[in-house]
């Protein structure tokens, strides 16, 4: 359960760079090749690669395989982890709610049935607050 | 699920914090609502997915009061949890300080997430309407450092915001982890 930290600190390490950052929001919008992505910096070739290969080991980018030109890709997976946090808080509400949905309907059933069988209200109020 | 009102979605406070906000309708009074949600025994019957199970749950409802908690995934693990009470207005509302904790009440740190926020300020509104209770749930950090705010922002972006929102809040998350 604890190994998502080193997956962690190895995208916040990648993301520390402007350069870096600047390569993946240009990749948010679609594939590129290398050539393309050195376009709008002042860097050459194997200097982009570098921080091309710095993403790639985060696991942040991939290099396609079919094209010669073997474009670079976003892979989404680790942001999501770094920021999906609240996605768990928020599954495991959505899901208790649930539970708690069809619990209650249960307990309104069984007050409704004990209330038309018997007297109303002391048991009723028994099985609600007691231990 | 209920679609949360997007006007308090973004609702800002002062410290800069957003609340993260989860809201349901539950075809019941607010009055047994209230139950399930402060009776231990209640509570054993619905907190957690499905497969969970209250392995504690030891409620002293007052304010200043603790609930501490231990629930167990079906993979076998104990999350052991504390909600400390700030505000009780029964059947209406209860504002709580919620955190991880350990089996001796201990307040620690996410097991996963060490830059989470090491307490969270809930607070949830009950509100009955023709028999319905239309629960709200919101959260924010409290006292806590850029770095655990920028988390959780980062963390409910990606909900609401898809990609770029996260990549957005993430930037800002480096930003402020960076002196």
């Amino acid at each position: 359960m604890l190994q998502t930290s080193p997956q962690l600190d190895a995208t916040f390490a990648a993301l520390a760079d402007p350069t870096r950052r600047a390569i993946l929001a240009r990749l948010a919008q679609g594939e590129a090749p290398v050539g393309e992505l050195a376009k709008p910096f002042d860097m050459s070739l194997p200097a982009i690669s570098k921080h091309l290969k710095v993403l790639e080991r985060a696991g942040l980018v991939s290099r396609g395989r079919e094209a010669q030109w073997r474009p670079v890709r976003l892979e989404a997976g680790p942001l999501k982890e770094a920021a999906g946090w609240i996605e768990r808080y928020r599954k495991f509400w959505e899901q208790s709610f649930d539970r708690l949905d069809s619990y209650l309907q249960r307990l309104q059933a069984e007050a409704a049935k004990s209330k038309s069988a018997i007297k109303p209200s002391s048991k009723e109020r028994k099985r609600g607050s007691g231990k | 699920m209920a679609p949360a009102n997007s006007e308090e979605h973004n609702v800002e406070h002062m410290d800069g914090t957003r609340d993260f906000v989860i809201s349901r309708t539950l075809d019941a009074p607010h009055d047994l609502v209230w139950q399930t949600w402060t009776q231990p025994e209640h509570l054993n019957r619905w907190w957690g997915p499905k497969g969970f199970k209250v392995v504690a749950c030891d409620i002293d409802l007052r304010p200043g009061g603790v609930l501490h908690y231990g629930l167990q995934s079906p993979d076998g693990n104990t999350m052991w949890g504390k909600w400390t009470f700030r505000e009780i207005k029964a059947p209406e509302l209860m504002v709580v300080v919620v955190s991880f904790s350990d089996k001796d009440r201990g307040v620690t740190r996410h097991p996963m997430a060490p830059s989470w926020p090491l307490e969270t300020l809930s607070r949830t509104t009950f509100e009955e309407k023709d028999g319905k209770t239309l629960m709200t749930l919101r959260w924010r950090p409290i006292n806590a450092t850029p770095e655990e705010i920028a988390m959780f922002d980062a963390s409910h972006e990606s909900m609401t915001g898809g990609f770029s929102g996260t990549f957005e809040q993430l930037t800002a998350y480096l930003a402020a982890i960076q002196p």
